[in-house]
């Protein structure tokens, strides 16, 4: 259990991310990672992949995101220009203290994407989420993000926006 | 096969030498034809032995509309079986990959081994008599392989694996070669990756070296490397090429840019390449070996759906006249772990829905698609680098990286099977 100062801080730290994210604040998200992030979306549902063995949608460290981060910001990432129309709902948000001290929170999400570069199509993206999150220097900052979508090993359309 | 009579349309007209009619991306007629004419009568990639290592290992997969079981059997061999209970054509195994001693239909209870030899139906005495072995699942008449990569064709006729690869071995050589024990393993499973767009253009990008530099600016001005500028310097600096291997088999040749060994590799270095580079100095010879490591893999599309994408190999997948899904999966070197992690990366940075290169590619084919139904001109010119392509020794057209050779290849090879 932790204390509800901290589930409350994890929920606003949730809400926080997925505002940047669905608003294209590229800059904004990016600040909420700690140096040695970890940005995961498998490409199976199996909780025993690994993606040491197995390829996946999204296996960033920090360098790796920092370079998604900047191509989005070219204005030249044909794939999210211009940035879809998006917003997402997060629930069922359940907060832990892992061993290390870090807040890992689990919750699920629903997204609606209108994916406008194209075809002008609405696309649904539904899955749970791990956020370990850590404070440094006062701030919570996310450490590993991982998202696990319920269609993570079928044929799935763009996913340049950040999930 | 078909449950429509074979089209009418004009091939002849609509592939010419130096132009396409884009009702070739558009007409759902045209779409039918191809899936009898190319993906149920020709070879056509299913998979690799890599992926069902033991007896019982299956995935599944899409022959044009067909599907089918790829399968390794009880005496280690392996075929490729239509998806289909030979009762009342219930989908036998709806799994993309797993382990399985049997495949029993779930409608009454048929069970086939994985071979697709039929054990036993349920309640037997409903048949006065029953050949048990005239109602095994269906296999595919005729399944070859070349070095791990298994084809196969629905038809019971028709010219052999090797005839229809030809020359083109040599690309899946290239490619199978750099492993010190001669194998690739794609053991990473696959990513998917929804195409709005016709599954011609899958191939017609994949071996097109014009557009990077527009298409993928966001990762030029991102990376900002010298190998990149190798790719979109300066026209006549550039070196790259595209080559034509016959019967649709079209090939970018980065090498002829490339200044050092592993710039395919992401200029690897460190103590893992240097034990690498030693297996190999052993296997060819110091000479050799530099040249192998310089050159890198094939950037090669083997036709109608495979493509040696360097460190990824790829499969088109066609869906519907305006609906595609392009695999992928990093191509693992036996004999040298060290760099299945690397692979993996590399994979996921350049194919597939979240990467850094593919989405953009997908976007414009999508774009493509869209811009096609605009009328007035009906017609696709594909006359860049006519006049400067050359013929080289073998008989191979080659010319300038950003030239259409590649495209004008793949359709004069379609027009044969069109018209065949």
């Amino acid at each position: 259990m932790v204390s509800d100062a901290d589930y409350q801080a994890a929920v606003e730290f949730l809400y926080r991310e997925a505002r940047f994210a669905d608003e294209a604040r590229y800059a904004e998200w990016h600040a909420l990672w700690t140096d040695d992030g970890v940005y995961w979306v498998p490409a199976t549902t199996d909780p025993g992949a690994s993606p040491d063995q197995h390829i996946s949608h999204i296996y960033d460290n920090r360098a790796r995101l920092d370079t998604r981060v900047k191509l989005l910001q070219t204005g030249h990432r044909y794939s999210q220009e211009p940035a879809s129309p998006m917003r997402r709902l997060i629930s069922n948000i359940e907060v832990a203290r892992s061993e290390d001290g870090e807040l890992v929170v689990e919750s699920n999400f629903i997204l609606a994407e209108l994916s406008i570069q194209a075809r002008h199509e609405m696309h649904w993206w539904v899955g749970h989420t791990t956020h370990r999150l850590r404070r440094v220097e006062g701030q919570l900052r996310m450490s590993h993000k991982k998202v696990v979508l319920i269609n993570a090993a079928e044929p799935l359309p763009n996913l340049a926006f950040l999930i | 096969m078909s449950e429509t009579a074979p089209s009418t349309i004009d091939y002849t007209s609509l592939v010419q030498s130096d132009r396409i009619h884009a009702s070739l991306y558009r007409d759902p007629r045209v779409f039918d034809d191809e899936m009898e004419r190319i993906f149920h009568r020709g070879w056509v990639f299913v998979g690799h032995e890599s992926e069902i290592p033991r007896p019982g290992d299956f995935v599944t997969r899409t022959l044009g509309r067909q599907p089918v079981i790829l399968a390794r059997t009880r005496d280690a061999g392996v075929g490729v079986l239509l998806n289909r209970c030979m009762h009342r054509g219930t989908m036998v195994c709806t799994a993309p990959h797993g382990h399985t001693r049997t495949f029993q239909c779930p409608y009454h209870g048929w069970t086939y081994d994985v071979g697709g030899e039929l054990l036993g139906v349920s309640y037997p005495g409903g048949y006065a008599s029953l050949d048990k072995r005239s109602r095994g699942l269906l296999h595919a008449p005729r399944v070859e392989a070349y070095r791990g990569f298994v084809f196969a064709s629905l038809d019971a006729k028709g010219i052999p694996l090797a005839e229809h690869l030809g020359p083109a071995t040599r690309l899946i050589d290239r490619s199978c070669d750099l492993s010190p024990e001669g194998e690739v393993e794609l053991t990473a499973r696959w990513v998917r990756h929804r195409c709005p767009a016709n599954w011609k253009m899958l191939p017609e990008n994949d071996s097109d070296g014009y557009h990077l530099g527009f298409v993928h600016l966001a990762l030029f001005k991102t990376v900002g490397s010298a190998q990149y500028q190798r790719v979109v310097g300066d026209e006549r600096s550039i070196k790259a090429v595209v080559r034509d291997w016959g019967r649709g088999h079209i090939e970018i040749d980065w090498s002829p840019g490339y200044e050092r060994p592993f710039e395919w590799l992401g200029n690897a270095s460190g103590a893992a390449v240097a034990e690498y580079v030693d297996q190999m100095e052993r296997r060819d010879g110091p000479g050799a070996a530099r040249r192998r490591l310089l050159e890198g893999p094939a950037h090669a599309f083997i036709f109608p759906n495979l493509f040696l994408g360097e460190t990824n190999i790829a499969i088109v997948e066609p869906i519907d006249v305006a609906e595609s899904v392009h695999w992928h999966t990093p191509m693992f070197l036996k004999g040298v772990p060290q760099f299945n992690g690397r692979l993996l990366r590399m994979a996921e940075a350049g194919m597939g829905p979240a990467s850094f290169l593919m989405p953009e590619d997908l976007t414009v084919a999508s774009r493509n698609q869209l811009g096609l139904e605009a009328r007035g001109n009906e017609w696709i010119e594909l006359t860049r680098g006519l006049e400067r392509e050359s013929i080289d020794a073998e008989g191979r057209a080659v010319s300038h990286v950003t030239d259409e050779t590649t495209n004008r290849a793949l359709w004069q090879h379609y027009l044969s099977v069109m018209t065949a």
